[in-house]
Formats: structure tokens, C-alpha cells, sequence
């Protein structure tokens, strides 16, 4: 009686094995790896062993080991604790507004409303361009000599003269703040409109007929729906804006004086203007490490989220 | 009650415009800019529509043709850059890359997400691991070796660089996509196949591609992106008009301080065309993947 289905589950079980040798294996997957290899675990060893060197390029030739002073220096220099601090406001700035223009965005676009559907489409163009060609847009519109942001104020009478908002100190920070936000917030609205989607129209329909609220929907029926989606986005957003960088080299160049200089610009310019490498593999392990320890406490938080539930 | 509604569809359409300008204004400006001279651009305020609208900007960097509004302005030497006429080569460049790393995504990523997706053997967790962790690296953390790797195989300054770095940086997103792809098709036409007589490889080539078409669309389209828009290692590797790519000649450009800014703007609706039509046209594949992997992360 069962003998088809076994007989069925022999052949199968011999047609795969048949099909997929351990050479198989290794033609299909040992490619990737080493290529992956040969551009991670070999740089990251290697920097590993130049953090502990004293590598300056302008002193080829000697390289001694001291140990962690690398670190220790990079910590005690005041240039890391302004990009500390920089890359910290920075984050506090763009991830909450990232999110929150996104989720806004998401809300809005999830509406049936007639020409959305174009809206729907261009919202993903600032996403798809280069980091660097949004930058320059950017700069192009916050010029201080003739950017159109201070033509349109200049025209409407809110300014009597140009605002220098890329070269003054107070401003700068902002400034990349706000292209980084134009740049990234398609990302979340697009994620956050596709999970809005999928809420099943009953339950927003029954929780209207009982009585609730806008925004007792929006606290006890979006936001716990789309818990999942707006942790990762949470992760996601918070590596692309503690490691920006193309917007501060086409926008800032790092200034002025220091306003801007975030922590991957303080580690590039450590390592290619000063040519001081083991303070900038020193710097890169520092950061490499602050992401991962990130990473994994939002994800065990997720975990013991999902657990909860 | 309609009176409400009526408000409401009014209030969301007037959201919905702001938000449309928002999007669109700085792409707006930046192709207005690129059709002025220089001339009308230093007005204050600028001219918001070019008028008279004109191509010499781009009859420059295309041809080399000089702008007459520069000579009038007796500012030729400061105001144009040689740098700009570098872009059709950084678009050939990085199209050429682009389409490498697209070629390689699509031959080594579906291999081994099939492998990943269906196999079983030993490793392969780690290797699965160490495949998709790869991504944490910050990329200034692996700057200094991968370029002492790429000045050791005499490969400095050259495409095919370019296109293996960044085939090593999309190869995890797109076996993780595909993966997860595979995994999500029914698994029933395979064994049918496998219980046929079919190898591994031929049920992958017979019967998955042809599945997953949308998902290695999505693929294909993240990996030209990601190429396509790559600065950081770009910047680091090419230093002539042999590999330099789009973002390396719009931005050496634009922090030029001599340039001049309807170049500039040339120089941004330049680069932004090609990922721009792509986005649209693949934006179908690109969303559903993207909600896809989200969903199962």
C-alpha cells in the first residue's frame, strides 16, 4: 500500500545524491567564498596586524609593533572625539527624521487617492542615484553664492541677503542632514507602504466600528504590525548614517573647520591625507566593532521581542 | 460627513503635491541650472526656467565644444573644466563595471543560492554565515588592504578591479535574495526532475532560472546600482580616464572650486539618467525583493 510512495521517496532520495556531488558543492559555492574571502578576511586580517604597527607612510620601511597604542592614541585624540560627537548628532538628526519622513511618506502614499500612483514611482528616484550626484545636487541647491534655496528666500523676503548654509558652522551639519534625509527616506517608505499594505483590512475596519481613534489605530494596530519592519529599517538606517561619507566629501569636505567631520571622513583623512595607517586601521576596528555590538543587541532585542509575542 | 471626506481628499492631495515637489524640485533645478549660462545663473535671484534654454553645456562635455557664454565673460580658463569632459568616459566606465558585476551576480549567485537553498553539506551554515556577514564591514575598514590586494596584482587603475570588488560586495545581498527566492518556489517540479533523471545543474537551469526570473531581475538591478553608484573604493583604485567612473568625475568636478556650475548640473542629470531608468522600469522586482528579504530576515 505504501510501496509507491516509498519507492517514490528511494528514487528520490538516490536521484539526489545522484544529482549533487560534494564537487558540486564545492564548484557552486567555493567561487563566491573566495572571492568574498580575498576582499574581507584578508583585509580584515591584515588590519587587524597594521593596528598594532606604527605605519606611517611618510616613514616607510619601519613598521614596529606597539601593541594597542594605536588605540590608545586615536582615544585620546581630540579630532575622534569631535567625530565622535559629530557622527552621534548626526545620527540623532538624520535616523529619527529618516524614519519618520519615510513612515509619514508610507501613510500617505498607502492612501487611495487619484495620481498617487506616479507619486508611488518617483518616490523611489532620490534612492536610485549616487550617494555623491545627490550630494552635489545638494550643493547646487544650498550654495551660498547662488544656490537655489537662497534664491527662492531671497525672492519671498525671507532673507535680505545669501545664507552660507555650507559654510557656516552651525548650519553645515544641518545641511548634510537634510540631503542625507532627501537621499534615504525612500528606503523606509517603500518598506513601511508595503507592510501597511499587508494589515488586513478587517481589523482596521473593526477597530474603526468600535470606536478607536487615529491614533489609537496608530498605537495599537500599525505600530505593533510593523514592529519587524521598523526594527531592521532602524539597523539599516542607523549603519548607512553612522558610516556616510560620499555626502560629507562633495558637501563639506569635513567642514567648515571641523563641523562636519564624521567618523569615516576623521578615519579617511587619518589614513590618506596624514598617511598615518595604523591610526586609521586602528580607527576603522573601532567603528567595525561599535556596529557589530550594535547590530547584535537590536537583533537579541528582536529575537526577545519575537519570543514575547 | 461628505463635507469631512471632501476636506480630507483636499488636505492628502495638497500633502501629496508637497511631497512631489520635494522629490522632484532638486532634480528640477539641477536640469534647469544645466540648461542656462552661466550668465543667467549668477543672477540674484537665478532665472528658475532656463531662457533661453541651451545645449551648449553638454555640446561641451560632449564634444568639447566651448560655450560662447564663457568667452563673453572673458572667465574661459576658470570657468571650464577639463574634468568635465572626462564624463562620457566615467559613463562608459561605469557602465562597462556595472554590467561585469552584474554578469558575475548573475552566474555565481544563482550556483551557489541553489546550493544554499536545497543542498545539504558539511560547512555550509559557516559558509552561509561568513557569506552574508561579510556585508557588516564597514568599507574604510578594508580600504588599505583591498587596495595594497589590487596594487599586487598590478590592477591598480583598471575596470576589472573595480568590478571584482564590487562583484565581492553584491554577491552576499543577492545569494541571501535568491536563497530565500529558491526557498519560496515550489519544490515539487525539482524532484520531479531530479526523479527524471535530471542533475542538480539541470534542474537549476531548466527549471529554477526560469522560475526566478524575478527575482535575478532584482539582482541584476541591485547590483548595477550598487556598482553603478559606488564612490569610496572608486575614488581609491582609479586615478585616470581609464577606469574612473561617473561618481568619481562628478565629484572631482564639483569640489573644484573653478568649475562651473552649469557643468556641474550637466554633470548631475549625466549620472543620474541611467540609474534613474532603471529604478523605473525595474521597480516592480526592486520592491518586491526588497520586501521579500526584509520579510524573512
Amino acid at each position: 500500500m505504501s510501496t509507491p510512495l516509498g519507492l517514490r521517496r528511494a528514487v528520490l532520495w538516490r536521484a539526489r545524491r545522484a544529482g549533487a556531488s560534494p564537487a558540486y558543492h564545492a564548484l557552486t559555492v567555493i567561487p563566491v567564498l573566495l572571492l568574498v574571502g580575498l576582499f574581507t578576511l584578508f583585509p580584515l586580517g591584515y588590519a587587524a596586524i597594521t593596528s598594532t604597527r606604527r605605519v606611517l607612510l611618510t616613514l616607510p620601511g619601519s613598521t614596529p609593533f606597539i601593541g594597542l597604542r594605536n588605540y590608545a592614541q586615536v582615544l585620546h585624540d581630540g579630532t575622534t572625539h569631535v567625530a565622535v560627537t559629530n557622527t552621534l548628532l548626526f545620527a540623532a538628526l538624520t535616523v529619527p527624521s529618516v524614519i519618520v519622513v519615510g513612515f509619514l511618506v508610507a501613510l500617505l502614499l498607502h492612501q487611495p487617492i487619484r495620481g498617487f500612483g506616479l507619486l508611488r514611482a518617483l518616490v523611489l528616484l532620490p534612492w536610485s542615484i549616487p550617494l555623491v550626484s545627490a550630494g552635489i545636487i545638494w550643493r547646487l541647491l544650498l550654495h551660498g553664492d547662488f544656490g537655489a534655496l537662497n534664491g527662492l528666500l531671497y525672492q519671498l523676503g525671507v532673507v535680505h541677503s545669501y545664507v552660507p548654509w555650507l559654510s557656516s558652522p552651525r548650519l553645515a551639519m544641518q545641511a548634510v542632514a537634510l540631503a542625507h534625509v532627501w537621499r534615504e527616506f525612500p528606503l523606509p517608505a517603500i518598506l513601511i507602504l508595503a507592510g501597511l499594505q499587508v494589515i488586513p483590512r478587517e481589523i482596521m475596519e473593526a477597530a474603526t466600528a468600535e470606536g478607536a481613534g487615529a491614533w489609537a489605530r496608530f498605537w495599537h494596530i500599525l505600530l505593533p504590525w510593523l514592529k519587524g519592519p521598523l526594527l531592521i529599517i532602524l539597523v539599516y538606517e542607523t549603519m548607512i548614517s553612522v558610516s556616510v561619507f560620499d555626502l560629507v566629501y562633495v558637501l563639506t569636505g569635513g567642514g567648515p573647520g571641523s563641523a562636519t567631520t564624521l567618523f569615516s571622513w576623521h578615519t579617511y583623512t587619518s589614513t590618506f591625507t596624514f598617511l598615518n595607517l595604523g591610526h586609521g586601521a586602528a580607527l576603522s576596528f573601532i567603528m567595525a566593532g561599535a556596529l557589530v555590538a550594535f547590530i547584535a543587541l537590536t537583533l537579541r532585542l528582536i529575537r526577545v521581542e519575537a519570543r514575547s509575542a | 460627513m461628505t463635507r469631512a471626506a471632501g476636506i480630507r481628499q483636499v488636505a492628502l492631495g495638497a500633502a501629496g503635491i508637497l511631497l512631489g515637489v520635494f522629490i522632484v524640485f532638486p532634480f528640477l533645478w539641477a536640469l534647469s541650472a544645466s540648461l542656462q549660462t552661466e550668465l543667467a545663473i549668477f543672477r540674484r535671484p537665478p532665472s528658475w526656467a532656463p531662457a533661453p534654454a541651451t545645449v551648449a553645456n553638454y555640446l561641451y562635455v560632449f564634444t568639447g565644444r566651448i560655450p560662447e557664454g564663457y568667452a563673453v565673460r572673458g572667465l574661459l580658463r576658470s570657468a571650464i573644466t577639463q574634468e568635465a569632459r572626462l564624463l562620457p568616459a566615467g559613463l562608459r566606465n561605469s557602465l562597462e563595471v556595472a554590467l561585469g558585476v552584474i554578469a558575475v551576480n548573475l552566474t555565481l549567485g544563482p550556483l551557489a543560492a541553489y546550493t544554499f537553498a536545497r543542498e545539504r553539506f558539511p560547512g555550509k551554515e559557516i559558509a552561509y554565515f561568513f557569506i552574508l556577514g561579510s556585508r557588516l564591514l564597514p568599507a574604510v575598514a578594508v580600504a588599505i588592504p583591498i587596495y595594497l590586494i589590487v596594487k599586487t596584482a598590478g590592477l591598480l587603475d583598471t575596470k576589472l578591479a573595480l568590478a571584482l570588488i564590487y562583484s565581492a560586495f553584491t554577491l552576499p545581498f543577492t545569494i541571501w535574495v535568491l536563497t530565500l527566492y529558491i526557498r519560496s518556489l515550489p519544490i515539487e517540479v525539482e524532484e520531479a526532475a531530479l526523479v527524471d533523471g535530471c542533475t542538480r545543474f539541470a534542474v537549476l537551469r531548466r527549471v529554477v532560472i526560469p522560475l526566478a526570473r524575478p527575482g535575478l531581475a532584482a539582482i541584476a538591478a541591485f547590483s548595477f546600482l550598487f556598482s553603478y553608484s559606488e564612490f569610496f573604493f572608486a575614488l581609491l583604485m582609479t586615478s585616470s580616464v581609464k577606469a574612473k567612473t561617473t561618481p568619481v568625475v562628478i565629484a572631482s568636478i564639483s569640489v573644484n572650486p573653478d568649475s562651473s556650475y552649469t557643468l556641474i548640473a550637466v554633470g548631475i542629470v549625466v549620472s543620474i539618467i541611467p540609474p534613474m531608468l532603471l529604478a523605473l522600469l525595474f521597480r516592480r522586482f526592486i520592491t518586491s525583493s526588497l520586501v521579500a528579504s526584509m520579510e524573512q530576515a
